[in-house]
């Protein structure tokens, strides 16, 4: 069973996640209706599922203040692995330990209502991510003005370009200002010159000794930003160590496949 | 509790609900009102001839039913729909999930807040004598609410595994509203069924709404209890349901 414990953690320690385990349920029927549900009951066919092993016995840990990469092929177990430590999914085995205020990027602009103004998705995004009324009112000045969207904070969203949305909902996020972060590829936003401001403001996090996992395919970036990897594949880790050595396993691991198929 | 840690986010998404429901359409919150006065106007005509109810107040008999009913109607459809409505905060980002179920409770409920003050107005415009015992509104309505959440938390859970659950609750709600003594003087009820007709928490409500504001009595105590007990029922069935399917909702949804 998964267990959340709060300051059962080693000193040094943000992110504790021992064997953890995730399987999913792929049923040979979709039944998504009473009806269905109803129907296949008279003909006698028992809800029936395969299971599909999304992240088997996963460990490892992330110390405070440490930039953290997860790589691995598309549907290693990335995304799942970042849901449950964001804990939108739960776990089916393990334990996962995690001191501090998490904060998921996993998408920018989660629950922005199109007919309302900026100012109005400013608190109401703020509020999801986790900040108080107060805590809003007082980095409003802050949001607003580095999404520089200053002139328009009355109109509503869906009148804004689609840059202009990800700046709002960026520079919304940032100011949430959690312990750790949970970024899942969405730092490729806006153009070049936002693009530069989001990256500084990264570089700024990391030497506040934030924590931050970072789950990208773009091994420049991971190159640059984490210390150690994680290398997933098929759900199982693969390599734990220094970024240089699991990005040259991750592309063994890719070469491969790419010659046996 | 979640629901103090969270209670800011509960207020801003509960006024961001009730924001985007009325900024859509010119007349805004004058639509809610003007619905309830037209159902009340076409069900007076239809039934003032039917029933020969000897009520000097029909038209305002109907009308509390009507404002009653439309918190169970509006209150239940809304938050069916309120964790599959919003798919990006239950698979992007953890807030514990009830809140998303009692914000679309709690606006729907600020909305019919609004109803029944405009209910109260048109009592005082007919020459109703308001009583005293019109200060147990709050309380009687706080109590609507909670059955309203409880029921609410077993129906979201459920649509998120049953999507056809909303069709059938619309037939629900049809049926129901005939089952409630809406349209109808409760004296049409048979007396020999009338114990298991008031069983039904609603049509408590119904009547203890019309006693405090047309009648200026103390509702009885068995209604009370009644709303009461099954207000605890609904909460813990649907709590219990909730705490259940909650935990595979983000892949279901």
């Amino acid at each position: 069973m998964e267990e959340i414990k709060q300051g059962a953690v080693e000193e040094g320690d943000a992110i504790i996640v021992e064997h953890l385990s995730k399987r999913y349920r792929i049923p040979h029927e979709r039944k998504q209706t009473i009806f269905e549900h109803i129907f296949s009951l008279f003909r006698g066919g028992a809800y029936s599922y395969e299971e599909f092993c999304a992240l088997d016995d996963v460990s490892f840990s992330v110390r405070h203040g440490e930039t953290y990469g997860i790589i691995g092929p598309n549907g290693s177990g990335k995304s799942t692995l970042l849901k449950i430590l964001a804990g939108v999914l739960y776990a089916d085995g393990g334990v996962k330990v995690v001191q501090g205020r998490i904060a998921p990027f996993i998408e920018l602009g989660v629950g922005f209502q199109p007919d309302l103004t900026a100012k109005e998705n400013i608190y109401l995004y703020g509020a999801i991510m986790g900040l108080k009324k107060r805590d809003i009112r007082e980095r409003y000045d802050a949001i607003i003005e580095f999404a520089e969207l200053k002139r328009f904070e009355n109109m509503r969203l869906k009148n804004f370009s689609s840059g202009m949305v990800v700046r709002l909902a960026f520079s919304t996020a940032i100011q949430t200002d959690p312990d750790i972060l949970l970024v899942d590829e969405v730092l490729s936003v806006g153009d070049e010159s936002f693009q530069q401001k989001c990256n500084q403001k990264i570089g700024e996090l990391r030497t506040k000794g934030k924590t931050i996992i970072f789950v990208s395919h773009s091994l420049e970036t991971v190159h640059n930003l984490c210390s150690r990897c994680l290398l997933l594949d098929k759900g199982h880790v693969i390599q734990i160590g220094p970024t240089p050595d699991v990005v040259h396993t991750y592309l063994r691991l890719i070469g491969s496949k790419g010659a046996s198929s | 509790m979640w629901i103090t840690e969270y209670r800011d986010l509960i207020s801003i998404l509960t006024v961001s609900d009730l924001r985007v429901k009325y900024q859509s359409s010119v007349l805004g919150f004058a639509w809610s009102l003007v619905n309830p006065l037209l159902m009340m106007l076409v069900l007076y005509v239809v039934f003032s001839n039917v029933f020969h109810m000897s009520e000097n107040q029909y038209a305002l008999y109907i009308l509390i039913g009507i404002v009653s009913w439309r918190f169970l109607q509006n209150g239940s459809s809304a938050a069916m729909s309120s964790i599959v409505g919003k798919p990006g905060l239950v698979t992007k980002v953890y807030i514990p999930r009830q809140i998303l179920v009692l914000s679309s409770v709690l606006s729907v409920f600020i909305s019919s807040l609004l109803e029944f003050l405009v209910l109260i107005c048109l009592l005082v415009a007919f020459g109703v004598p308001i009583s005293f015992t019109v200060l147990l509104f709050p309380f009687v309505h706080l109590l609507f609410l909670f059955l309203l959440y409880g029921l609410s938390l077993g129906l979201a859970s459920l649509y998120v595994y049953y999507r056809d659950l909303n069709q059938i609750w619309e037939v629900l709600l049809q049926a129901g509203f005939f089952l409630c003594p809406i349209v109808y003087p409760l004296s049409t009820i048979p007396e020999q069924y009338l114990p298991i007709y008031m069983l039904n928490p609603i049509t408590d409500l119904i009547t203890i709404y019309r006693d405090i504001f047309l009648y200026g009595q103390l509702p009885s105590p068995a209604t009370i209890a009644i709303v009461v007990i099954s207000g605890v029922i609904l909460f813990s069935i649907g709590r219990l349901l909730f705490d259940k399917l909650e935990r595979r909702f983000a892949e279901e949804v």
